[in-house]
């Protein structure tokens, strides 16, 4: 892993002659697959599972990995906090529609700003801690937050025994759906801007070399902060949607540390600080535990249930592609395509994925 | 407020800093050595004690003497992981050896959960509960409380003895002060990094035993004593050992005193860790020795500390 790939190169130095053709591409397949999908969903009953059930998941986790990406996968600031975001969309969502009665769109809404500020809160005083720290302290916010939330706050929020939302409050199928559907799409356009933008540009800057990127006059701490703010909005958003479709939330269930992983799990299995590599995380994802969800192995006298070696193999998988294919998914495929392609010139180049995996510490 | 109990809080403290400082040496000396985080460190120490727990049910070993297999145990699976994945990313980003020692935990974590179940467990023997009773001053002490910290200060003697004393660990403290260097005066970087991983590993493994004898444990216990360790290791400035055992000392007083003494809910005391952690992070990243570095008056002539990470620091400025 000793080569540096230029991350956002191509994103300046070919825009000129192509971002005009590829941004029309990518923006238009984005709402075609949208439009295809939202069709698929207004014409099947809603008791399909693979479409609403399965479908729905896809989605948020899609948005969830894509939000996840700006910030630690463009920006390549590791969090393990991301539940925190979650679970205060899920709990500002529901304790606004059923104690305050505000209409859902806007409980939804004011959760995700509410996300978003709290991202500001512990955002700016931990940018100034490098690499390792800024990973742990995320670490210790999401503890803390999921242990407030717990105890000191349970009054509000219920405490360990968890707050539900009444049935008839919450969202059928359909809307689930589409929110759900809405949300990732607007979470692909969101990643789609913010590469080609300018705020992209600075974040694989200070992703590549903190130093020298301020020493160019990128403001570090003002662009983390704001790709933070804007992933916290989107996990914020997708958690009220989780709420307002499973109507029961709990510390335990949207402020876990487990939460946090599997934003991180879906990325870097995907590709991170790619493009496609969350979508393509998020729906492995979801495939994995849906079709394994049942699945168990008889060994001797004990019986596994897939369920409960699940972390164990992400283990695994996180470690085989850690080691052995650090751009992910994305990546092998990107490989068995410059294979496939060989003979036809040099024509597949790096997407604007920064070599987050494949860039030389400060320190060696 | 309870006045009445700063006495036997204080010395609950102390005792348990013994065991909170043995399970920050690895974080440190693995860290000063690779400049990795071993997320893993979670993982080891909850994997030890279930290893103490199992010598115990299947080959009746007293507890207080699994130490003796769990080190030398831990101290080649160290060497191992070292040598066949860890070293394959030295030198990478941050983010590369998070994740890559993030997976190992979770695989360990897993591989508990299968074997020993997601139940809490502990370890009892007769000598668990006996204590040593003080009347004059109304103080129980527990015996294991204080042997596992007998251990600890042991551990730290011998460590400070064993990176002043040996070619090894002056090999290690070179290593760690600046690797470059340490490589052209002939020093065999690559073979200390693998040992010193390995004594990181041993050292978390028997804070991990030592925990296993005085406190109940489930695969996810390890999480919240790694988050406790790297707080340890940063409010010591991660400049020496004895600035670690110091640390411990401060998150352990300011555990036992919010429950004890302040009256906070005892389900509130990893909340003081947690937020001692974060607050120390962005309000003093580089621990106590900084903060006494800005007071010159205090400052006496330099004494010969042991410094397992050189002059790193979290906020960058960093060896380059």
């Amino acid at each position: 892993m000793t080569v540096v790939t230029p991350p956002a190169g191509r994103a300046a130095t070919r825009s000129r002659f192509k971002l005009g053709r590829e941004a029309l591409m990518s923006i238009g397949g984005a709402l075609l697959v949208g439009l295809v999908l939202a069709i698929i969903g207004l014409v099947l009953p809603p008791t399909n599972y693979i479409v609403f059930t399965l479908g729905f998941l896809v989605f948020l986790f899609t948005a969830q990995a894509l939000a996840w990406n700006l910030i630690g996968g463009y920006g390549g600031q590791t969090s393990f906090g991301h539940a925190t975001f979650f679970g205060i969309g899920a709990y500002a969502t529901a304790l606004l529609q059923q104690n305050a009665g505000f209409p859902p769109v806007i409980a939804l809404l004011v959760g995700g700003v509410l996300a978003a500020l709290f991202s500001q809160l512990w955002g700016y005083p931990l940018f100034r801690l490098r690499g390792f720290y800024f990973a742990i302290a995320t670490i210790g916010i999401g503890e803390v937050t999921r242990l407030i939330v717990l105890n000191p706050l349970r009054n509000l929020t219920g405490g360990a025994s968890g707050f539900t939302i009444d049935a008839a409050a919450g969202s059928g199928k359909l809307e689930q759906y589409l929110t759900g559907l809405g949300l990732a799409i607007g979470a692909f356009l969101i990643s789609y801007w913010v590469r080609n933008s300018k705020l992209g540009l600075g974040l694989f800057a200070l992703n590549m070399d903190s130093e020298a990127a301020e020493t160019l006059g990128v403001d570090t701490t003002r662009l983390k902060a704001a790709a933070l703010a804007i992933s916290a909005f989107i996990v914020g958003l997708t958690g009220g949607i989780y709420a307002r479709a499973y109507l029961y939330i709990s510390p335990e269930s949207v402020f876990a540390f487990p939460v946090s992983i599997a934003m991180v799990l879906m990325v870097v299995i995907g590709g991170i600080g790619t493009l496609l590599g969350p979508i393509l995380g998020a729906l492995i994802y979801v495939v994995i535990q849906d079709y394994l969800g049942a699945a168990q192995l008889t060994i001797g006298a004990r019986t596994l249930q897939f369920r409960d070696v699940q972390l164990g193999l992400y283990g695994l998988l996180l470690a085989l592609i850690i080691l052995f294919e650090p751009a992910g998914l994305v990546g092998l495929f990107r490989r068995m395509g410059r294979r496939f392609r060989r003979g036809r010139g040099a024509g597949g180049d790096a997407t604007a994925q920064s070599a987050v995996l494949n860039q030389q510490s400060e320190v060696e | 407020m309870d006045f009445s109990s700063i006495l036997p809080v204080t010395i609950g403290a102390i005792l348990l800093a013994g065991l909170y400082a043995t399970m920050s040496y690895g974080l440190a000396l693995i860290y000063g050595v690779m400049r990795i985080v071993n997320l893993a460190h979670a993982g080891v120490i909850m994997l030890a004690a279930y290893t103490t727990l199992w010598l115990y049910t299947s080959f009746k070993l007293e507890p207080y003497l699994a130490p003796l297999i769990v080190v030398p145990l831990y101290f080649l699976l160290g060497m191992g992981m070292q040598r066949l994945i860890v070293r394959r990313i030295a030198g990478a980003a941050p983010i590369v050896s998070l994740l890559l020692l993030f997976a190992i935990w979770l695989i360990m974590q897993n591989l508990a959960y299968v074997i020993w179940t997601g139940n809490t467990q502990s370890i009892l023997r007769p000598y668990t509960t006996r204590s040593i009773q003080i009347e004059a001053l109304d103080l129980t002490i527990g015996w294991l409380r204080l042997g596992v910290f007998v251990a600890g200060l042991l551990t730290l003697i011998a460590l400070q003895f064993f990176l002043s004393r040996t070619y090894l660990g002056k090999a290690i403290r070179a290593t760690t002060q600046d690797r470059d260097s340490a490589r052209l005066v002939g020093v065999d970087v690559e073979q200390i990094s693998m040992i010193a991983f390995g004594i990181g590993i041993a050292l978390s493994a028997l804070a991990g035993s030592l925990f296993a004898m005085i406190l109940p444990f489930n695969p996810d216990f390890g999480r919240v004593l790694m988050l406790k360790s790297f707080a340890i290791i940063v409010i010591g400035g991660l400049t020496s050992f004895v600035g670690i055992a110091a640390g411990a000392l401060l998150l352990a007083l300011a555990e036992e005193w919010s429950v004890g003494v302040l009256g906070l809910q005892t389900s509130l005391k990893d909340l003081v860790s947690f937020s001692a952690l974060v607050l120390v992070l962005i309000l003093l990243p580089n621990g106590l020795p900084a903060l006494i570095g800005r007071m010159p008056s205090w400052r006496n002539k330099p004494t010969r500390s042991v410094s397992p990470v050189g002059s790193a620091s979290p906020t960058g400025g960093g060896p380059k």
